[in-house]
């Protein structure tokens, strides 16, 4: 089952106290206000309630690039293309402004982090602001995407084809020699090297069983 | 650190600080500390007894404490004096309130001058002979000597530094939490004294406190959670302007 990925605790020494304190506070908010499940790479529309708007409340549809932060101050990233201006606008999960979050298109990408979309042609980034929702069918698969983003001509705003980065969604169309270049800066012992390891397999456990037990109430 | 919304939408960071088994180890009189008013001392967190003598146990035998690790002092008016032994809770703050917090700097050993009393340094090119982030010139030729107190590289860090005039948010009676606005001095899990404001603009924002402080055995049930007026608290349904 979909466990949220701001209710995993960063490695850290603070206490874990704290961060039961805030689960209580995201499981009191998710009671009153639903928050979806959704992944990077799905659509989806935002009404927050806007004091200088004069409907008093805005909605913008996007594709969600990003999700950040941990805890409380969870943050996603929404990006579409409005009359040929990107704009993307960050949100927080659990900011009392957000009247409504509605998953408009469901699929997953073949990355975590769609922030390549900015250099990419402005086709991919586009999505109508009156879209309807796409009814989905199965109540287990999310379908994963496995689009091929063709990008607008280099200089980038990051470089892209780096290993660092390790996207596997843009059909690079740069000549093969820059491609074994960028190898250069791969790091492959980044892979073995067990400080960085961080098994969440139990701390999700026990989240999971405080989740379903909190939310049953 | 959390985040916490006001009724408005605004959004504000907030510290969280638990009171962790704080007694009453002292009352010290206005005459016996030779100061303004009496004092009390007071100790926080429980700690072994085993790493130090018997000779410094003394002051927690006589209130009947485990060892605290920190202890410190209170001054306090005589209306206010708490009897030795006595816990004291985070109930003792209400939402609302103004507080100092006292805390060691995280320390950061000995550093330059750049980043210690944040000099300029020198042009990292154009000539610069192994010079780029010395203190320069360190006095005038007229004054023929360095005025003590003349700012030079040294350790930085691990001294005690006050934030005044921090908000109360909320406070969590069940796990005794305070929630302070803002960012307090100290790494995370440091040892941290809590005090009413002394700033002028707040004497008068006591907002009722427990006098002289908060009883646990006494009449008084508290509710698990105690907010201020302007929190928004999650219960309540999204934020809507009128």
């Amino acid at each position: 089952r979909f466990l949220s990925p701001e209710f995993i605790p960063p490695r850290g020494r603070t206490d874990p106290l704290k961060y039961y304190i805030e689960r209580k506070d995201m499981i009191q908010r998710r009671k009153v206000f639903n928050i979806p499940e959704f992944y990077v790479g799905h659509v989806l529309a935002v009404t927050t309630a806007n004091p200088h708007a004069s409907d008093k409340c805005s909605r913008f549809v996007g594709i969600c690039i990003q999700r950040g932060g941990k805890g409380l101050g969870a943050t996603f990233v929404l990006r579409n293309v409005i009359e040929d201006q990107g704009v993307e606008i960050c949100y927080e999960l659990y900011s009392p402004r957000i009247q409504a979050i509605e998953v408009l298109k469901l699929e997953k990408r073949l990355d975590e982090n769609l922030m390549y979309l900015r250099d990419a042609l402005p086709e991919y980034s586009t999505f109508d602001v009156n879209m309807k929702p796409v009814p989905r069918m199965d109540h287990e698969e999310i379908p994963v995407n496995k689009v091929q983003v063709r990008m607008k001509p280099k200089p980038w705003s990051k470089r892209w084809e780096r290993p660092k980065y390790n996207i596997k969604g843009i059909k690079f169309e740069l000549p093969e020699h820059k491609m074994q270049a960028a190898q250069k800066w791969s790091q492959p012992w980044l892979e073995f090297d067990m400080l960085r390891e961080y098994d969440t397999s139990k701390i999700e456990k026990k989240i999971r069983k405080e989740l379903s037990e909190e939310l049953k109430k | 650190m959390m985040p916490i919304w006001t009724k408005s939408g605004e959004k504000h960071a907030v510290t969280l600080l638990k009171v962790q088994d704080c007694h009453v180890l002292r009352y010290v009189s206005k005459e016996e500390s030779g100061g303004k008013t009496a004092k009390l001392l007071v100790g926080g967190k429980n700690v072994s007894p085993f790493s130090k003598p018997e000779s410094a146990h003394e002051i927690f035998k006589e209130a009947g404490v485990p060892r605290k690790q920190k202890v410190t002092t209170f001054n306090v008016t005589d209306d206010a004096i708490i009897k030795p032994g006595t816990p004291l809770y985070a109930a003792h703050f209400r939402p609302g309130q103004f507080v100092d917090v006292t805390a060691k700097t995280i320390g950061k050993g000995f550093q330059g001058v750049v980043k210690r009393w944040g000099f300029k340094g020198q042009p990292a090119s154009h000539g610069q002979t192994k010079t780029h982030r010395r203190p320069g010139a360190i006095s005038t030729n007229k004054a023929a000597k360095v005025y003590r107190g003349k700012k030079m590289p040294g350790k930085m860090g691990n001294i005690y530094r006050t934030s005044f005039g921090l908000k109360v948010w909320r406070i969590n009676t069940k796990h005794d939490i305070i929630y302070v606005n803002g960012s307090v001095p100290g790494h995370t899990n440091c040892l941290v004294k809590v005090r009413d404001s002394k700033l002028p603009t707040y004497k008068d924002c006591n907002k009722n406190p427990p006098f002289p402080t908060f009883f646990a055995d006494g009449d008084e049930e508290l509710p698990e959670d105690l907010f201020d007026e302007e929190i928004f608290q999650f219960r309540d349904p999204s934020v809507t302007f009128a």
